[in-house]
């Protein structure tokens, strides 16, 4: 897949909550190939300090209008560079970057599990999936963040007519306690499910184990220090298990960010 | 008149000097979306030993102020996968390759650089003496000019290719190893490889990386990098110098070039510009044409 390097044009920075923003950017041989799943990496200016791009999930993209969307919360130097980013100016953006969430058609019932900023990829997702699905196939989204106002896209899914349940580890909205504990109930539901999800790796190997002890097929998005997003710095490693039976470190920019969970060797 | 951007280091004659480093492009296919190869000087590639290596656990890489620490430990597929998938592939670019050699043993060494010296397309060989994340091999041969003369000397005796010697800053001033690999049958040395460092997590209360040290690169280590092309320079003025180390922009590339390299490398700077390499082909090019200068080697060691 062709992947660009180009100067996106800032559309606008809009706000969601309190210091975080949809960055709107125009590029549109990015907006027209990007799949749910895929990210972009940013360089919002040519600093030495912070020096690595960043690797963005990309939120939605619109093929029609050459625009496409990330996520950020304003907490470091970096977010603070891209946030006073002027509309009409450029951020030097890599992209569309790794593996997608595919859906599997098999299933009646598609859970996504979002836990926290791992929100957004789901977004973009659950926008393409909904308008495919068949008579009798069921959206559920289970959203977990550690408070409510960490909670992202959650008038997203529920526009989509997608069934929300939350949970808040500090129990301020919905279910207190952790997603995970959501889909172990929801998985006990016999139905048909296939099961995606992005969020901190240590939810998402919790995801995983749930997965397939129940059989259900899972994807995972991985998190992973990201140098270069284009697989030459063998930074993003992710150990995977190998046909042969063995094991190897793949790259989470080139091979993922999606894997299929079993793939993954979790420590 | 178009400067002439040619540069000949020995044996080796390069279209112009801007090399990328190993370790920092991959196998170069990875950049075919926004480099043309057979415009770079040479494309080095990632270090090559004679079985496939997994690397080291992750994290493997921590950001640091204008620079990065990497701990990725030589991960790659090996000499024989390189031989047969990649390098056939890496020709039909029209790219001058050079390869980058690692090993734990003397014997490792010799036997990596005997396979990519019986076959087409391989420009010269680099030595990677100084890797500092390798249990062994590596750095501990870097560190020891005896060593350095022990592995340089056998590979020669294999190879009828340029031989570059690539040398570690870690072991103070470089200048008695740079010696002993000339000395043993280098026909060009290479400096610097990455900095010993470490980097703290303080609100996890434990190193950043899985293997504690790593080596730093990127814009932190440019005035150590110059600091020892230009010692180097003055007590070996004969042998052909690539220098490396920090290199975001044509100006630094230009700086190295003054004091005295024949070449330069981009390192960690291709992981977050990855076209900066041809922008400083062209950037070379403008700045000999602006101050009338008719070639690379009009520039080199006017910083003296």
């Amino acid at each position: 897949m062709t992947r660009y390097e180009l100067p996106a044009v800032v559309v606008e920075h809009r706000q969601r909550a309190t210091n975080q923003y949809e960055l709107i950017l125009h590029a549109p041989p990015i907006a027209e190939r990007a799949m749910p799943g895929q990210f972009v990496m940013l360089r919002p200016m040519r600093t030495h300090a912070p020096l690595w791009r960043r690797p963005y999930s990309i939120l939605r993209a619109n093929p029609d209008k050459g625009v496409f969307s990330v996520f950020y919360s304003v907490q470091s130097v970096f977010t603070e560079l891209l946030s006073l980013k002027p509309i009409g100016s450029t951020v030097q953006t890599l992209g569309p970057l790794g593996s997608y969430f595919v859906p599997v058609r098999t299933a009646q019932r598609h859970i996504l599990v979002a836990g926290g900023v791992g929100a957004p990829p789901l977004c973009f997702f659950a926008s393409r999936l909904a308008p495919t699905l068949q008579a009798g196939e069921q959206l559920l989204i289970l959203a977990g963040a550690r408070r409510r106002d960490l909670l992202v896209g959650l008038d997203e899914f529920r526009a989509l007519g997608a069934e929300v349940r939350i949970a808040t580890d500090d129990g301020s909205h919905g279910y207190p306690g952790y997603v995970t504990d959501l889909l172990q109930h929801a998985l006990e539901d016999p139905i048909n499910s296939a099961v995606y999800a992005c969020g901190p790796n240590r939810m998402l190997k919790v995801v995983a184990r749930l997965c397939l002890a129940h059989g259900v097929p899972c994807q995972v998005s991985l998190d992973a220090p990201m140098p270069c997003g284009i697989g030459v710095c063998l930074g993003c490693a992710v150990k995977v298990a190998m046909p042969d039976g063995g094991v190897w470190y793949t790259r989470a920019c080139i091979e993922g960010p999606v894997f299929r969970a079993e793939e993954v060797v979790w420590e | 008149m178009t400067p002439d951007l040619q540069v000949s280091l020995g044996k080796l004659h390069l279209r112009n000097p801007v090399m990328v480093a190993a370790g920092t492009f991959g196998y170069g296919l990875e950049y075919r979306d926004w480099v043309d190869l057979a415009q770079l000087g040479a494309v080095v590639t990632k270090s090559l030993t004679l079985t496939p290596r997994m690397g080291n656990p992750p994290p493997r890489v921590a950001e640091t102020p204008a620079g990065m620490l990497n701990a990725v430990g030589l991960q790659n597929d090996g000499v024989d996968a390189f031989l047969l998938e990649t390098l056939p592939r890496l020709r039909e670019t029209g790219a001058i390759v050079i390869a980058s050699v690692a090993g734990e043993t003397v014997d490792e060494y010799v036997q990596v650089a005997a396979k990519l010296s019986r076959v087409e397309g391989i420009a010269a060989l680099e030595l990677n003496l100084s890797c500092p994340n390798q249990a062994r091999g590596g750095m501990e041969f870097g560190l020891q000019p005896d060593l350095i003369a022990q592995v340089v000397a056998t590979v020669r005796q294999t190879t009828d290719l340029p031989l570059i010697a690539k040398l570690s800053p870690n072991g103070g001033e470089i200048t008695p190893f740079a010696q002993a690999a000339v000395e043993a049958g280098a026909d060009i040395l290479c400096l610097i490889n990455t900095v010993l460092g470490v980097a703290v997590d303080a609100q996890a209360r434990q190193f950043r990386l899985a293997s504690k040290v790593g080596g730093l690169s990127g814009p932190a280590i440019k005035p150590i990098a110059q600091y020892h092309l230009w010692r180097v320079r003055q007590s070996l003025p004969d042998t052909p110098l690539i220098g490396v180390g920090g290199i975001s922009s044509v100006e630094d590339a230009i700086e190295f070039l003054l004091l005295g390299a024949h070449a330069i490398q981009v390192g960690t700077a291709n992981y977050v510009q990855p076209t900066l390499a041809m922008e400083i082909v062209d950037g070379l090019r403008n700045y000999l044409a602006t101050h009338g200068f008719p070639s690379i080697e009009a520039i080199r060691g006017l910083v003296s």
